[in-house]
C-alpha cells in the first residue's frame, strides 16, 4: 500500500503545473546560489592564499631590525574560508577574516565581509543555507499542505476508506512520495558540492563525512518539516486552513523564535560593550608591568627580583639583555589581562550559547542552524578558537622574539638589530579547525532536540492519522 | 452475505435507523427507496463500518462489520452518489490505484479489460478523469468492485444525476454483477431503475423499513403507488 500510494501520489505531484514550477525555480535557486557560493569561495581562498604568502614574505625580507621594532610591525594571522562554507556560510560574514598580531595588544578580527558591503546587503544573499534553511521547508509547505485535506475536500477519502486503507500507511506513502523527490534534490546538491570542493584547493579540510554528516541533518530538518504539514493537514478540513497554518508555522520556526531565542540570550547574557571593554583592559594593563615603562613601580619591583634571583648589583651585570626581559615580562602580564578579559567574554558566549541551545527546544530550525553552522566550521566557536590560536600565536611570537634580543644583545643597547635571516625562524601561523567529530561532541545537545522532534512528530502524525479512519460523510 | 439484525442508529433523540432488518443474498439486488433522511445512507455507512450503530448488528460474508471491520472491507465495494476519483489521473491509473491499496495488483492490459468490462470507453482509458462524466466516473467505480473481486457492493444513489442512457448502462451493469453473483445494495430515487434491476425491493421512512416486495410481486405502478402512500403523499392531489 505504501508503495502504491508512493507511486500514485508522485504521478499527481509531478502533474500538478504549480508544483512543477516551483521545483524547477528551486532547483535553479540553488544551482545560481552554488555557483555564486562556489565563486566567492575561490576567490576568498585565492585571496587568502596570496595574502599569507606576501604577508610572509614581508616579514621574512625586514631585513636587519631590533626585534621590539619588528614585534610593533606586526603580522597577520589569516583565516580560510572552510570548504563546508559553500553550503552554510554561518557568521563568517561578520565575524573578519584577519587578525593583526602585534606588541602589546590583542586586536580583533577584521575585514568581514558585511562591513564591504552596500546597504543592500541587508537585504539577504542568494546562498545555499538560505535555500536549505528557509526555501525548501516553504516548497515542502507548498506540496504538502493539502496532501490530506485534498482527500476530505475532494471525497476521495471515503472511497479509500471502504478499501480498507490503513491510515498510517497511506499517510507514509504520501510522506514519501513529498520526501523522495527532496531527497534527490538535497542528494544532487551535496554530491555536486562534493565534486565541486573536491576540485578547489580546500588546504586538507574538505571530508566527505562531514558533508554527509550535513546532508544527514538537513535530511532530519525536512523529515521534521514534512511531519509538521501533514499533522496540520491531517487535523484540519480545509486546504486554505492547511496551507496559512503551515505558513504560519514556517514564520514562527524560521523567522519568529530564533530572532525571540537570540534576544532573549542578548538580554539574559549581555556583552560588555567595546568601549567598557577596551576601558576595563587599559585599567588592568596599568596595574601591571608595562615593558616600555622602566620606572614604573612593578617595573622597579621585577628590577629588585631578578637581581636577587642572579645575585648580581647592577642590570648590566645579567647575563642578558634585561631591557629584552623586562619586555617580556610586560608582554607576559598583558597577555594575562586579555585572557582574563576574553575569559569573561568566552562566558557571556558560552552562556548566551546555552541559552539558545534550551530555547532550540521550540523550534526544529535552531538545533539545525547550530549543527550546520559547526559541521561547516562556520560557526562562532570556530570563530573564538581561531581568535584563541592567533592569540597563542601572538604571544609565541613575541617569546620568540623577546628572548632574541634578551639573549643576543646588551643592556641598553637600543640601537642593536636582529640579522636579516632570523625572521624566517619564526614558525609559520597554522590553524586546524575543530574536527568533525568534535564538533559532534559540542553539539550532542542539539543532536537530541533535533531527533526527539522527528520521533515526536513522527508520534504525533501517527496519532493523527487514526482519525483518519473515522471521516463523517 | 448482507445481513442486518435489529440495526439501529440514534443521534440523541433522533432515531436515524429503527430495528433495520435486512437480508441480501449472493447475486441479489436490494434495493432501498425512501425520502431523504429515510436511513438509506445511514444503513449502507453502518455497513461500511464508518458509523457505529447504537444497537443490533450488521454482517458482510458473516463477519460483524464493527468487530471485524478491516476484513470484511475485503469483500465489499461501495460506489457513493458522486464518485470521486483523481482527476490528474487516468482511469488506468486510479484504477490501479484503488485496487493496488486493496492488494489486487494488476497489469495493463487486465486493467484495460476490467474497465471494458464495466462499460468505459476505449478511447477514455488514458484521458484524466477531471474530463469525466459522472456516468464514466461510475464505470470506473464498477471497474473497482470488478478489480476487487467484491462480493458485496453498496451503492447510494448512483444514478442520481445519471442521463438515462447513462442510467440504462449502469442498470445492466448492475446485472452482469448480479450474474457473477454480488449482493448488492442499493440506495436510490429512482424507482423506474430499481424495479428494472432489483430483486427485492424496500421502502424506508422515518429510519424504519415500512415495506418489502419481491420485484415479481410488484408492477412499476403498484410500486410507485406505495410508495407515495408510504410517503403520505395524497396521490389524488399530485
Amino acid at each position: 500500500m505504501i508503495l502504491t500510494t508512493l507511486k500514485k501520489e508522485s504521478k499527481e505531484l509531478f502533474r500538478d503545473g504549480r508544483i512543477r514550477i516551483a521545483f524547477i525555480l528551486v532547483i535553479i535557486l540553488t544551482i545560481v546560489a552554488v555557483i555564486i557560493s562556489a565563486w566567492h569561495y575561490k576567490d576568498i581562498n585565492e585571496e587568502y592564499v596570496l595574502a599569507k604568502q606576501s604577508e610572509r614574505e614581508v616579514w621574512d625580507n625586514q631585513g636587519e631590525k631590533n626585534p621590539h621594532s619588528a614585534a610593533h610591525y606586526g603580522t597577520y594571522a589569516f583565516k580560510p574560508k572552510y570548504p563546508l562554507a559553500l553550503i552554510d556560510q554561518g557568521v563568517d560574514k561578520y565575524t573578519g577574516t584577519s587578525i593583526f598580531l602585534e606588541a602589546h595588544k590583542r586586536n580583533e578580527a577584521q575585514f568581514d565581509e558585511a562591513s564591504d558591503q552596500t546597504g543592500l546587503a541587508r537585504f539577504g544573499n542568494l546562498t545555499p543555507d538560505f535555500i536549505l534553511m528557509f526555501i525548501i521547508p516553504l516548497l515542502i509547505i507548498f506540496i504538502a499542505y493539502n496532501s490530506l485535506t485534498k482527500e476530505k475536500e475532494m471525497g476521495t477519502i471515503t472511497l479509500l476508506n471502504s478499501q480498507g486503507v490503513i491510515g498510517f500507511k497511506l499517510i507514509f506513502g504520501k510522506w514519501l512520495a513529498v520526501f523522495s523527490p527532496l531527497f534527490a534534490l538535497l542528494f544532487v546538491l551535496f554530491v555536486a558540492t562534493g565534486i565541486i570542493l573536491s576540485s578547489l584547493p580546500d588546504f586538507g579540510i574538505f571530508s566527505w563525512s562531514s558533508l554527509a554528516t550535513l546532508f544527514l541533518a538537513y535530511v532530519v530538518y525536512y523529515a521534521i518539516f514534512i511531519n509538521l504539514v501533514f499533522i496540520i493537514s491531517g487535523l484540519v478540513k480545509k486546504s486554505g486552513i492547511a496551507l496559512v497554518l503551515s505558513l504560519s508555522i514556517w514564520i514562527l520556526v524560521c523567522l519568529i523564535l530564533p530572532k525571540t531565542a537570540s534576544n532573549i540570550a542578548e538580554y539574559k547574557y549581555p556583552y560588555p560593550s567595546k568601549q567598557e571593554f577596551a576601558e576595563n583592559i587599559t585599567k588592568d594593563k596599568k596595574e601591571g608591568l608595562d615593558g616600555h615603562n622602566p620606572w614604573s613601580e612593578a617595573s622597579k619591583a621585577l628590577e629588585k627580583q631578578v637581581l636577587k634571583e642572579y645575585g648580581v648589583d647592577s642590570l648590566s651585570q645579567l647575563p642578558f639583555n634585561y631591557d629584552g626581559y623586562r619586555m617580556q615580562k610586560g608582554e607576559e602580564h598583558q597577555a594575562e589581562v586579555y585572557f582574563k578579559h576574553y575569559k569573561q567574554l568566552k562566558a557571556q558566549y558560552s552562556n548566551q550559547s546555552r541559552v539558545y541551545s534550551q530555547l532550540a527546544v521550540v523550534s526544529p530550525f535552531l538545533p539545525t542552524r547550530f549543527l550546520s553552522m559547526s559541521i561547516a566550521n562556520t560557526d562562532y566557536t570556530t570563530h573564538w578558537d581561531f581568535a584563541d590560536a592567533a592569540e597563542n600565536y601572538r604571544i609565541e611570537t613575541q617569546k620568540f622574539l623577546n628572548e632574541h634580543f634578551a639573549e643576543e644583545s646588551e643592556y641598553g643597547d637600543w640601537s642593536w638589530k636582529a640579522d636579516a635571516d632570523f625572521w624566517k625562524q619564526l614558525p609559520k601561523f597554522n590553524y586546524e579547525p575543530p574536527t568533525l567529530t568534535e564538533n559532534l561532541k559540542h553539539n550532542i545537545g542539539n543532536i537530541l532536540i533535533l531527533l526527539c522532534w522527528l520521533l515526536g512528530s513522527f508520534a504525533i502524525l501517527f496519532f493523527t492519522t487514526k482519525s483518519l479512519k473515522n471521516v463523517k460523510i | 452475505m448482507i445481513h442486518t439484525n435489529n440495526l439501529t442508529k440514534s443521534y440523541g433523540d433522533l432515531t436515524a435507523l429503527d430495528a433495520l432488518d435486512l437480508e441480501v443474498k449472493e447475486g441479489e439486488i436490494y434495493c432501498l427507496l425512501g425520502a431523504n433522511g429515510a436511513g438509506k445512507t445511514t444503513t449502507i455507512n453502518l455497513l461500511l463500518g464508518f458509523l457505529k450503530p447504537t444497537s443490533g448488528s450488521a454482517s458482510i460474508n458473516q463477519l460483524d462489520v464493527v468487530e471485524h471491520s478491516k476484513q470484511t472491507k475485503q469483500y465489499l465495494a461501495y460506489i457513493p452518489e458522486n464518485l470521486m476519483l483523481y482527476p490528474s489521473l487516468n482511469a488506468i491509473e486510479n484504477l490501479d490505484y484503488f485496487s493496488g491499496i486493496a492488494n489486487k495488483n494488476f497489469n495493463k492490459k487486465t486493467l484495460e479489460s476490467i474497465l471494458t468490462e464495466a462499460g468505459l470507453q476505449e478511447s477514455a482509458f488514458y484521458k484524466p478523469v477531471s474530463k469525466y462524466s459522472k456516468g464514466m466516473r461510475q464505470k470506473v467505480g464498477v471497474a473497482i468492485a470488478l478489480a476487487k473481486d467484491a462480493k458485496v457492493l453498496l451503492l447510494d444513489e448512483p444514478t442520481s444525476g445519471l442521463d438515462p442512457k447513462a442510467s440504462f448502462e449502469f442498470g445492466r451493469l448492475l446485472q452482469k454483477l448480479k450474474q457473477k453473483g454480488v449482493a448488492t445494495l442499493m440506495a436510490t430515487h429512482d424507482l423506474f431503475r430499481a424495479k428494472e434491476v432489483a430483486t427485492t425491493i424496500g421502502i424506508m421512512k422515518n429510519g424504519q423499513l415500512k415495506q418489502q416486495w419481491s420485484v415479481d410481486e410488484i408492477t412499476l405502478s403498484d410500486l410507485e403507488k406505495n410508495y407515495l402512500e408510504t410517503m403520505s403523499y395524497n396521490t389524488i392531489e399530485l
